[in-house]
């Protein structure tokens, strides 16, 4: 169980994450969605305990009832892997190239759970089968090289599973992946976490898997939770400008706004998201939201319901 | 005009041999493409990794020659052209690759890697460079940062400044919005799209997403395994795939 009230990431240049309040219950499946340099990485960072050296953590962090900001390396220990476990982004860059890829799944168990090898192979063994991983005595003892990007992907989430965390936080699992394999690695997650019942959060910019993936979404711009709620609810009525203009980008035929006798073009949000330090202090979206007022760029919006936006009453 | 004409093209790769005394496995990448692509026109090739996708755009930027069948490039057969005769074509066909990053030199200025081409084809510079990035929505003074200066999707306009720098017919475009953003992924579409009309290039856009293929492609051509499964207008394919393969990338893409 994770409970977060106004946590805050602060890099020095700007908010990384800034009073982000939320829960995650077990079998919770929560979708951070949102562009490039929003945050959604960070917040994942700082439910590890994991923030880089330059950023300061502040707000509150509940972890299965501990506070955990402030807490020091070796309270984070204890609970990392065991509590909250994450996949990073990049399998070939998680997995350690000269090591079999059974050694490195086998070596949280023997760390933190204490288990002797024979015990921790076992278990290795349990996981990949768990996982859809199709001979798994032979991928035991295979280096990261010889299998492929969907099959590398199922073995960092044995990994992560590996000491049967409470919350598995994902970070843009499907993003390096087909269309058919990302897919099936989607469906894997949400059938490990109804069966363990499992927290799964999922970030990704990918608004058709966090559709499949999730039961509810926040998000993310500039660093705030801009809007949240019911997943299909939130991608099938966005409310928030922000939102509104990540879904019409989506290329689809159907989506194509031609004008003036040339074909169609795809809607877009202008301009991009901004370096931290160059954050609107009011409203984060300002400068690039298409009803914008006088009142945005100055003062911050005030969070009404499951939206932060000058213009929630209006519904935007 | 027929711009490119692909027929019949094979590309087979010798596997490693499994065992001492016995051939090695074969592995045919592309098994008999056939397509043409009209000038100014836009054709998807869509497929999921390992269905032979790259090795096609390779072997029409002419970096690879097929095993069998030709590829005609405004009537030329790039394979039968000697070296230098190749060199002399290549300002007329350019590529645009997935990762941005990679193909431009970290140490090197971007316009200095935007006048690449010219330099290759001892074209003239000056102006070129400005009228690029100009043409790609970025400022002609951008020419003097480096790639680490700019975002994701700037240098992707970067890469595609460098690839119209010589004004090509053609574009073969090799997962060029695959890895950004989708805001961004938009924003580059629509610029190719608008580079189209107002240069006339032809697009070779190779993707696995079908949901970007429909919004950039008159045409398409699904592959599965190096062979062609179906080929026809996007929006037919669209209403009704002919093959489970098709239908399973809609699905797969959350467009049926």
């Amino acid at each position: 169980m994770i409970e977060a009230a106004a946590l805050t990431v602060d890099m020095g240049a700007g908010q990384a994450v800034r009073e982000a309040s939320f829960v995650i219950a077990p079998g919770d499946r929560i979708g951070i969605v949102g562009e490039s340099g929003c945050g959604k990485t960070m917040l994942g960072l700082a439910l590890m305990g994991m923030v880089p050296d330059a950023g300061h953590v502040s707000g509150s962090l509940m972890i299965d009832g501990i506070q955990m900001v402030g807490a020091g390396e070796v309270t984070w220990q204890r609970l990392r892997a065991r509590r909250v476990a994450m996949i990073f982004q990049e399998p070939m860059a998680a997995l350690n190239p000269i090591k079999r890829v059974g050694e490195t799944v086998m070596e949280p168990m023997m760390v933190h759970l204490g288990l002797g090898r024979d015990a921790a192979r076992a278990r290795a063994l349990e996981l990949f089968r768990e996982v859809g991983i199709p001979d798994p005595e032979a991928r035991l003892r295979q280096f990261p090289h010889e299998i492929s990007g969907g099959q590398r992907q199922r073995v960092l989430i044995a990994l992560a599973l590996a000491c049967d965390p409470g919350v598995l936080i994902a970070d843009e699992p499907t993003t390096a992946l087909d269309a058919n394999v990302a897919l099936r690695v989607t469906q894997l997650l949400v059938g490990l976490a109804a069966r363990r019942t499992m927290g799964l959060v999922f970030i990704s910019h990918d608004l058709a898997a966090v559709a499949r993936a999730t039961e509810r979404v926040m998000v993310m711009y500039g660093g705030d939770i801009v809007e949240r709620g019911a997943t299909d609810e939130v991608l099938a009525q966005p409310r928030h400008p922000y939102t509104r203009g990540l879904l019409s980008a989506r290329p689809s035929s159907g989506n194509m706004r031609a004008t003036g006798g040339r074909r169609g073009r795809l809607p877009t949000i202008p301009g991009s998201v901004p370096p931290l330090a160059e954050l609107a202090p009011g409203c984060r979206f300002a400068g690039r939201c298409p009803v914008e007022l006088k009142v945005c760029n100055g003062a911050r919006p005030p969070r009404q319901g499951n939206m932060i936006c000058h213009r929630a009453e209006e519904g935007a | 005009m027929t711009l490119l004409s692909v027929e019949e093209v094979t590309r087979r790769y010798r596997l490693p041999r499994q065992a001492l005394w016995s051939p090695p496995p074969v592995l045919t990448a592309v098994d008999a493409a056939s397509f043409t692509l009209e000038a100014g026109r836009t054709l998807g090739v869509v497929g999921e990794s390992g269905s032979g996708k790259s090795t096609l755009a390779r072997m029409v930027m002419g970096f690879e020659r097929p095993d069998a069948g030709r590829i005609l490039f405004d009537g030329q057969d790039l394979a039968a052209l000697p070296p230098s005769a190749l060199r002399r074509l290549r300002p007329r066909f350019q590529m645009v690759f997935q990762d941005p990053y990679g193909s431009l030199d970290p140490r090197r200025t971007v316009g200095w890697s935007i006048a690449e081409p010219l330099r290759a084809a001892g074209a003239e510079e000056r102006g070129k460079v400005a009228e690029a990035l100009d043409h790609v929505g970025l400022r002609p003074a951008d020419a003097a940062k480096y790639p680490h200066e700019f975002s994701g999707g700037q240098r992707q306009r970067v890469a595609i400044a460098r690839a119209i720098v010589t004004r090509p017919a053609l574009l073969v475009a090799d997962e060029a919005v695959s890895a950004l953003d989708m805001s961004v992924q938009a924003q580059i579409l629509n610029l190719l799209m608008d580079l189209q009309d107002e240069l006339g290039l032809a697009i070779l856009f190779i993707s696995h997403d079908l949901a970007v293929v429909s919004s950039i492609c008159d045409h398409v051509l699904v592959l599965e395994h190096g062979k062609t499964v179906e080929q026809g207008a996007v929006a037919q394919i669209m209403r009704s795939p002919g093959t489970e393969y098709t239908k399973s990338l809609l699905q797969a893409g959350g467009l049926l």
